[in-house]
């Protein structure tokens, strides 16, 4: 095993380039790796293609400092706290291309992946206009049974950005909650990047191997960030930052709010 | 009888559609379904399961969380279950109901929450079905929507994010998707079903203080009107007094400001 600690920096610069396919974790504000996207924002990572299947602020920031040319998603929106008014805007505009997902289509899309599979069956899908629009789902015949399914296409991130509980130097991670499709991410993917709130040691690894989430041949770099999923939440460790979504939500009503939010809280910060 | 509030009535509508027994999912942004499974599990459906989107079944958090996926969700839970699990189950035909929520809903069940205008260069983008696309394909599905009036529910929607009854009739089996569809649209003014044939929209209760021609000019389509029309049961004191100890920061609320 090899020593994978990094600085949030090094991790960046060195597994996440120009025009990458990039799944990220989490679901909705909880568990989203913020500090990693918020790392790529001020690296000025361009023309990216983001995958996810219910996502918020992490995607909403990203697509409205321009790194993205791609969405892959099921939902984007603030839940409660309003639209994702850069998503919004972005694809009105008809500056991002779309790849509008269900939940399903786009895990289905992350287990074919992690299977080294072109595509797996799902069940439904049909009479949609999801399905209608959609260059990633396709109808097939079962073989065996003749039922008519739809084909989801894999989709193969080049690097997944997880934030999760706990991890060694070398990249053995625990996931102290629900892991939502965040080891399905990191098994999809060529290169995962993984922060965590803490850095435990092997031993500790090796007396619990049963609370080891993602073992480390799934993982490249370690990037020891407490608080690495503010203002998202981070089960049983803390929960979301509810004023500073509410003035995320507050601030992109408006491009110029936005940019405002991007240049005090992101592009003139380190986390 | 004691006070209440729209959303609390809501609340209890749905909770109503849960049967004891049953498997339920709550997704996300999904206040008033997750006050339903709550409010089912703990009065008429004590057997039921209850998944939802912070990824565990059966939890029974305190005090209920802002975000549906957040970690108070977890709480006292029997086990964290990824999502994908959950949707094997759908898939296998294992899961009763799950409630999806609506931008556009027509006279046949079909809910938009893609774009209003032409998809490829909307008016207006919206957030996207979540788990509609495949879910309400292959399960029941109630639908709830806290704004009734004909810009909410048109004739037909601009876009099927998640399938109802499609063009009505036997549309689903043609299609290839036979099995559940939407059983019941829940509002803020009424509730109503699907008129077993036509598979058109028809009235069931006007909820209490709700007329008939309220309904009728906040409905963008003709709406099936049967000659007996109850009124909604309104919330118990006891159901009252559980949402207001377990959401004492209003977050059932939230679809209602």
């Amino acid at each position: 095993m090899k020593e994978k600690l990094c600085s949030l920096q090094e991790a960046v610069a060195t597994y996440v380039h120009d025009g990458d396919v990039v799944a990220i974790g989490g679901v909705g504000r909880n568990r989203a790796p913020m500090a990693l996207v918020r790392e790529v924002i001020r690296q000025g990572k361009k023309n990216l293609h983001i995958v996810g299947r219910e996502k918020g602020m992490e995607f909403d920031m990203l697509i409205g400092a321009g790194c993205v040319k791609k969405v892959s998603f099921a939902l984007v929106s603030l839940e409660e706290f309003g639209l994702a008014m850069n998503f919004r805007r972005k694809a009105q505009a008809g500056e991002i291309e779309l790849d509008e997902h269900a939940c399903n289509s786009v895990i289905t899309s992350l287990r074919a992946a992690s299977m080294g599979l072109p595509f797996l069956p799902l069940r439904g899908m049909f009479g949609s206009g999801v399905f209608e629009v959609s260059k990633n789902l396709k109808e097939i015949e079962c073989p065996f049974t003749g039922e008519r399914l739809a084909a989801v296409r894999a989709i193969k991130p080049n690097v997944t950005l997880i934030h999760a509980h706990q991890a060694d130097k070398y990249g053995n991670v625990r996931i102290m909650g629900s892991p939502f499709e965040d080891i399905l991410k990191a098994w999809a993917a060529e290169k995962t990047i993984v922060t965590v709130e803490e850095i435990i040691d092997n031993d500790e690894i090796r007396n619990n191997p049963q609370l080891t989430s993602i073992p480390y041949i799934y993982i490249d770099a370690v990037v020891h960030q407490p608080k690495g999923a503010w203002p998202a939440s981070c089960d049983s460790y803390y929960d979301s930052d509810i004023e500073e979504i509410k003035a995320y939500a507050q601030a992109i009503k408006s491009p110029e709010g936005f940019q405002e939010y991007l240049e005090q809280r992101v592009l003139s910060r380190r986390d | 009888m004691a006070e209440y509030t729209t959303a609390e009535l809501m609340a209890v509508c749905l909770a109503r559609e849960i049967s004891d027994g049953d498997r339920v999912l709550q997704g996300l942004y999904s206040p008033l379904p997750m006050m339903a499974c709550l409010l089912a599990k703990r009065f008429h459906a004590p057997n039921m399961t209850y998944f939802n989107t912070a990824d565990v079944i059966d939890p029974e958090p305190k005090k209920v969380p802002f975000s549906t996926a957040g970690p108070a969700l977890q709480e006292r839970a029997v086990t964290y279950i990824p999502l994908w699990q959950t949707f094997d189950l759908a898939q296998r035909g294992e899961l009763d109901l799950i409630f999806l929520g609506a931008a556009q809903v027509d006279k046949h069940g079909n809910t938009n929450l893609s774009a209003i205008g032409p998809y490829e260069k909307p008016k207006v983008r919206l957030p996207g079905g979540a788990a509609s696309a495949h879910l309400c394909a292959i399960m029941d599905t109630v639908i709830w929507i806290p704004r009734h009036n004909n810009r909410v529910l048109v004739e037909k929607v601009d876009f099927i994010t998640g399938q109802g009854y499609l063009s009505g009739g036997d549309a689903r089996e043609k299609a290839g998707i036979p099995k559940g569809g939407p059983r019941k649209v829940v509002t803020n003014l009424c509730i109503m079903d699907f008129e077993p044939e036509t598979k058109a929209m028809r009235l069931v209760s006007l909820h209490p203080g709700v007329s008939l021609e309220q309904v009728k000019e906040a409905t963008g389509f003709e709406l099936i009107i049967p000659s007996e029309v109850k009124e909604t049961e309104p919330p118990s004191p006891e159901e009252l007094e559980f949402m207001r100890e377990i959401d004492p920061k209003g977050v059932r609320e939230l679809e209602f400001h």
